[in-house]
């Protein structure tokens, strides 16, 4: 029999601003390549969360500050605690930039209340304030977790103005080997909890970055299926060479 | 660029001498660099004018008789502003425009010292400058236009301009302040436009397709609006001519794509978002009380900016030049080609200042129209961030064995032109490029006789 997955994409209207629709894009493909179905399943405000609980992998990724409201409150209160318990129980998701943000405790802007994001990840987002620069710019990433993917260069580009922190029971997801990363102070890149991984990496982060694809999709399908899946090799020349042209340009 | 000493001008001197000395200073120097073949430049006299003397875009601007005229938007800006200018020299006018990519009030005031004479006289009646969405606001603070142009707002290099939602604030506040006769001429078809429309005072005229048979079949994915401006609700369209501009109306709040005055025209260039900056010229000229026979003839023979639709013969090989520079107009410009029945592309991406440093962008773009049988080559200083996109749109779902479709990868442009004219095919190559690939493509096909 065929494997397969339903691949939810959290917001595709209101939260996909920054070409993140890459990222779903590049997990659908590698799946039908090694001939794995996958089923985008667009998930937004008026969707069932039965229909969510049906999914195997979660994406959701950056918006604008009008969008993110609008995707923010439902997700806090709909979405958000079905994405807690699937990702408690390891099923795998991708969150990027906005996305990476609700997921946290809260974010806090440089002027006005925090906002409380869903508590899935154990991180807290600060503004530092209306003069403090965004982080912009190409960035070169190692992963340093999960195990499994430890080592691997990421590369990406980044662009945000929120300064994140992760708290004591989540892992970063990578070291920054030049850029900023999460807060441009302490080094590190993103984070992972459980089967879930927090990126600020736009780029789109798949695309460059098959591994990470191939991780969740391959965890996916472990979830799924309870057993040890191992995919097929795709060639991936040009992420690799797409890879090298960022870091010439960050002179690594 | 700092100046010595000396060469600052007090500002607190008699004005118009002072002025005229800086005009024929900086035009001079201007001159002089042209024939060291340095350039005539398309900012800097203008930035070396404002630096000597700070107030001198107000001063210029107020000698022109028949005042200014703003285009802004993200697409279409030079193309629109060309048929402004195109209408007004039929009907006898001297015009002072901007050059393309000089968008910031540096390139104003170098457009008014190219027209300027030898005595630093401003010899234009009326001004026409492309602004761009950042430095609206900015110019506005210096010029108090007759008549803006709003296109559109998509997103378009996020790094650099920031967020539409942002940007539509931002105009609103600086408009705000523009007189109440000021004519606004808006693209009611983008809810954005629209709402700012709402937000201003003036004299307001709309403009939009109003042909049931142009609505898009199917959702393109460049969405940046497609919520209410007013109430933050998902809008309906009646029908989507492309990205988010279409017969639009909200459920919630009840706002709704106002009637276009002017909705019909016939367009001399192919491309859907060409009739709308016809229009935007067309609905211009009217608010001048020009008659349809003048305006029909004076568009008659227009032709279009480098780089936009430019047709290049490049030893043998017919090239068709479309500059694509974000999702919604990159989406455009292939649906046109695609529809032109384009079976060649040259997809060139750069990622320099003018093009945005992100180039995030291109999986916004719907690269999976083109068809399997189709040649295409990438090429451009992110060629394999473009490969890699044209991999994932084109080769198959299922897995392929031996051969893949893959795009041909060009490191360098002109290895990617020059495999391009050996195609010999009858079939035109199109191109389509960013800003600054564009112009590499034209300095390679047109400006050096290398090929």
């Amino acid at each position: 029999m065929k494997n397969s997955i339903r691949i939810a994409w959290l917001y595709p209207d209101l939260m996909s601003t920054y070409g993140d629709r890459g990222n779903v894009i590049v997990l659908q493909k590698r799946c039908q390549w090694r001939g794995i179905q996958a089923d985008i399943v667009p998930v937004t405000l008026e969707t069932k969360l039965s229909v969510l609980e049906s999914c195997d992998l979660i994406f959701m990724g950056g918006a604008q500050d009008r969008q993110q409201k609008l995707a923010g409150e439902d997700f806090l209160k709909r979405k958000g605690p079905v994405v807690k318990k699937m990702v408690d129980q390891g099923i795998p998701a991708l969150f990027v930039c906005a996305a990476y943000q609700f997921v946290g405790h809260y974010y806090k802007p440089y002027k006005g209340e925090k906002i409380s994001g869903a508590g899935i990840f154990d991180l807290t987002t600060e503004h530092p304030g209306d003069q403090a620069k965004r982080l912009i710019g190409n960035v070169s990433a190692e992963i340093v977790y999960p195990d499994a993917l430890a080592g691997t260069i990421i590369v990406g580009f980044e662009n945000h103005g929120g300064r994140t922190h992760l708290g004591p029971k989540l892992k970063p997801l990578a070291k920054v080997i030049k850029g900023n990363g999460n807060n441009g102070s302490d080094g590190w890149e993103g984070a992972v909890y459980k089967n879930a991984i927090g990126s600020y990496f736009h780029g789109p982060l798949l695309p460059k970055n098959p591994a990470i694809a191939d991780w969740l999709i391959q965890r996916a399908l472990e979830m799924k299926y309870h057993k040890h899946i191992a995919l097929t090799s795709v060639d991936d020349l040009l992420a690799i060479q797409a890879q090298s042209a960022i870091h010439r340009r960050l002179g690594i | 660029m700092s100046l010595p000493n000396e060469l600052i001008v007090r500002d607190n001197v008699g004005m118009g001498t002072l002025d005229r000395l800086v005009v024929i200073f900086t035009k001079f120097i201007s001159l002089l660099s042209t024939m060291l073949g340095l350039g005539a430049g398309e900012t800097w006299p203008g930035e070396i004018a404002l630096r000597l003397r700070p107030s001198i875009t107000s001063v210029l601007v107020h000698k022109l008789p028949d005042g200014v005229i703003l285009v802004a938007g993200t697409n279409g800006k030079t193309t629109t502003s060309l048929m402004v200018k195109t209408i007004l020299e039929h009907i006898g006018d001297t015009v002072v425009h901007n050059a393309t990519g000089a968008n910031l009030l540096n390139g104003i005031v170098s457009s008014f010292i190219r027209n300027a004479d030898w005595l630093g006289r401003v010899r234009a009646d009326v001004g026409i400058f492309e602004i761009d969405e950042n430095s609206l606001p900015v110019i506005l603070r210096y010029v108090s236009p007759k008549r803006i142009i709003l296109l559109n707002l998509f997103r378009d290099q996020l790094d650099r301009y920031g967020e539409v939602d942002v940007i539509v604030e931002k105009w609103i506040r600086a408009l705000s302040k523009l007189p109440k006769d000021t004519v606004y001429i808006l693209n009611g078809d983008d809810p954005g436009i629209a709402f700012i429309g709402a937000g201003v005072k003036g004299n307001i005229i709309y403009f939009g397709l109003q042909d049931t048979s142009k609505y898009l079949g199917l959702r393109e994915h460049a969405t940046d609006s497609t919520f209410c401006p007013w109430c933050g609700h998902r809008l309906t369209y009646d029908g989507v001519y492309y990205s988010h501009i279409g017969v639009w109306r909200c459920g919630t709040c009840g706002h709704r794509r106002p009637a276009p005055s002017v909705y019909k025209w016939p367009s001399t260039l192919p491309g859907l978002y060409n009739q709308y900056n016809t229009l935007a010229a067309v609905a211009l000229a009217k608010s001048l009380q020009l008659s349809d026979t003048v305006i029909k003839k004076s568009l008659h023979s227009f032709t279009p900016a480098f780089g936009r639709q430019e047709e290049i013969l490049a030893g043998g090989k017919t090239i068709k030049l479309f500059l694509s520079k974000n999702p919604a107009g990159f989406n455009a410009s292939l649906r046109t080609v695609l529809e032109m029945g384009a079976q060649e592309f040259l997809i060139v991406l750069n990622d320099r200042i003018p093009d945005g440093r992100d180039v995030s962008w291109i999986w916004d773009v719907d690269f999976e129209t083109i068809p399997d049988t189709a040649t295409v080559l990438v090429s451009g200083d992110r060629a394999y961030d473009m490969a890699l996109r044209m991999k994932y749109a084109l080769v198959p779902d299922k897995k392929v064995t031996g051969k893949t479709p893959e795009p041909r990868v060009f490191p360098l442009l002109w290895d990617a032109l020059t495999y391009a004219q050996t195609l010999r095919t009858d079939k035109p190559m199109y191109i389509l490029a960013t800003y600054s690939a564009m112009l590499d493509v034209r300095k390679i096909l047109k400006g050096r006789k290398i090929l």
